[in-house]
């Protein structure tokens, strides 16, 4: 199988691990990944301003796909809907569609609605299969209980065709078995975990973060996985930042899932980004990260 | 400006509340009308301990036409979009995109927007995304930059296509594509 990666704004500028992680899993799991040639912002993060550069963006990008004959992994969940929007919308409104082709027409492009769009999650366990990554450990992770952040925009809002179930998501969970941990529910499961506000609202988005860090924490999880860039921004790279804004000691270990799944495939753990990890996750002994 | 002052000022704007619900055609015709105050999208919130963010209360206000002191007002800036609410609102409605829709007019208005909004705009026009690839620390606290951890070049438009896609999108920001 081959896709087309498309990374969006916060992975290629500074989530570097999962970027790392991706490409290092998926080839070994079957899934060749060619990037997708001269593209842009989904428009998510423009929604707030003004929701035709949202569409504009998404179908320049959904047509950019097309041009190479590929159908596209998008793992930042914020892109992933932005794009499944886009095409929920565009392929129902057929007078929508030819307004947005007329302007794609300015840069040699047209949208056909004849693409597919993956996130991490359903890739992994609808496309490659539970099985076929229990085949692929080598290491399995055991004894160690995560707990599994989605994401809002992985999971909502249901109306539109997300990768797991809105209320109560189960997929990560059975892949985070899959490598030999375990993974229980917790209420605080499909709270957010505040980036949307961080330019305009800091020190509310941090608490947002910090909260749900704590509740994880003090349930007794050793850490937590993730399959979006903005929740490990908020969760790892900014934990330090949260604990000091919510008063809380936070020592909680938090990686992408792609991570834990190239440790558990026997990848060495540098060639998954793990140096750029900042929370403390030489904590999860089967790491062997150095403190 | 809190939401609870909205309600003793001015007047119903009829026409504003028509702009709104034309913004949300795509979604139901009259949207805000169709609310019957349950409260659900509040009861979820995200932002509504932190922030006094209540969805249904903007509901409320659209739904009586006071489109023009929720657009002008702090509380809309403040939702995570979580999506909660448009998850789990009886009628199908999305208070989260009125939101949307109130923040697009507020800045269409020429209200001042923060500026680390404005700059993720300013960074699509002149790069196509928000930012450029940063230096990162690792946990050693040394600085890594995108060259320094093996990954190819990042992808992304050449000049010539920079310069046609702000032209592009110049015009789409005047059009209501939706």
């Amino acid at each position: 199988m081959e896709l087309g990666l498309y990374l969006g704004c916060l992975i290629p500028t500074e989530q570097y691990a999962y970027e790392l992680s991706i490409r290092e899993v998926f080839p070994k799991l079957g899934v060749e990944l060619k990037d997708i040639q001269g593209p842009t912002c989904c428009g998510a993060p423009l929604r707030n301003i003004n929701m035709s550069l949202t569409m504009y963006l998404s179908a320049r990008n959904l047509a950019l796909a097309e041009k190479q004959d590929l159908d596209i992994l998008a793992p930042c969940p914020y892109c992933h809907q932005a794009l499944t929007r886009t095409m929920a919308v565009l392929d129902e409104n057929q007078e929508l569609r030819e307004k947005v082709n007329s302007h794609l027409a300015d840069e040699d492009m047209r949208y056909q609605g004849n693409v597919k769009l993956y996130h991490v999650l359903d890739l992994l366990h609808d496309v490659v299969g539970v099985e076929k990554i229990k085949e692929e450990v080598e290491k399995p992770l055991e004894g160690t209980n995560i707990a599994a952040h989605y994401g809002c925009h992985l999971i909502r809002p249901n109306g539109l065709e997300r990768p797991d179930d809105s209320e109560d998501p189960q997929k990560m969970e059975s892949l985070l078995r899959a490598i030999g941990m375990d993974s229980e529910d917790y209420v605080e499961k499909l709270d957010c975990c505040g980036a949307h506000v961080m330019v305009n609202e800091p020190e509310s988005a941090l608490t947002k973060t910090g909260q749900k860090l704590e509740a994880v924490q003090e349930r007794g999880f050793h850490g937590m996985a993730t399959m979006c860039p903005w929740g490990q921004r908020m969760f790892d790279s900014k934990q330090e930042d949260a604990a000091a804004t919510v008063g809380a000691s936070l020592e909680l270990p938090v990686l992408y899932y792609t991570q834990l799944l190239g440790i558990a495939m026997g990848i060495s753990p540098s060639d998954l980004g793990i140096e750029l990890n900042l929370s403390p996750i030489h904590k999860i002994e089967h790491l062997e990260v150095e403190e | 400006m809190s939401i609870t002052d909205l309600t003793s000022m001015a007047k119903p704007e009829e026409e504003a509340k028509e702009d709104i619900n034309e913004v949300l055609n795509g979604l139901k015709e009259d949207v805000p009308s169709f609310c019957y105050q349950c409260g659900k999208c509040t009861s979820g919130c995200e932002a509504f301990i932190l922030l006094e963010l209540e969805p249904s209360k903007v509901m409320a206000l659209a739904k009586s036409g006071f489109i023009e002191e929720l657009k002008d007002s702090d509380v809309i800036w403040t939702c995570l979009t979580c999506l909660k609410c448009k998850e789990r609102c009886p009628q199908d409605l999305a208070p989260v995109d009125v939101l949307f829709a109130l923040k697009n007019l507020s800045v269409s208005s020429g209200k001042q927007i923060d500026s680390g909004i404005s700059n993720m705009l300013q960074s699509v026009l002149s790069s196509g995304m928000i930012q450029k690839p940063k230096e990162v620390r690792d946990h050693k606290n040394e600085g890594v930059n995108r060259e320094d951890t093996g990954l190819p070049e990042c992808p992304k438009p050449s000049q010539e296509e920079l310069a046609k896609l702000q032209q592009t999108l110049m015009k789409v920001a005047q059009e209501k594509l939706r």
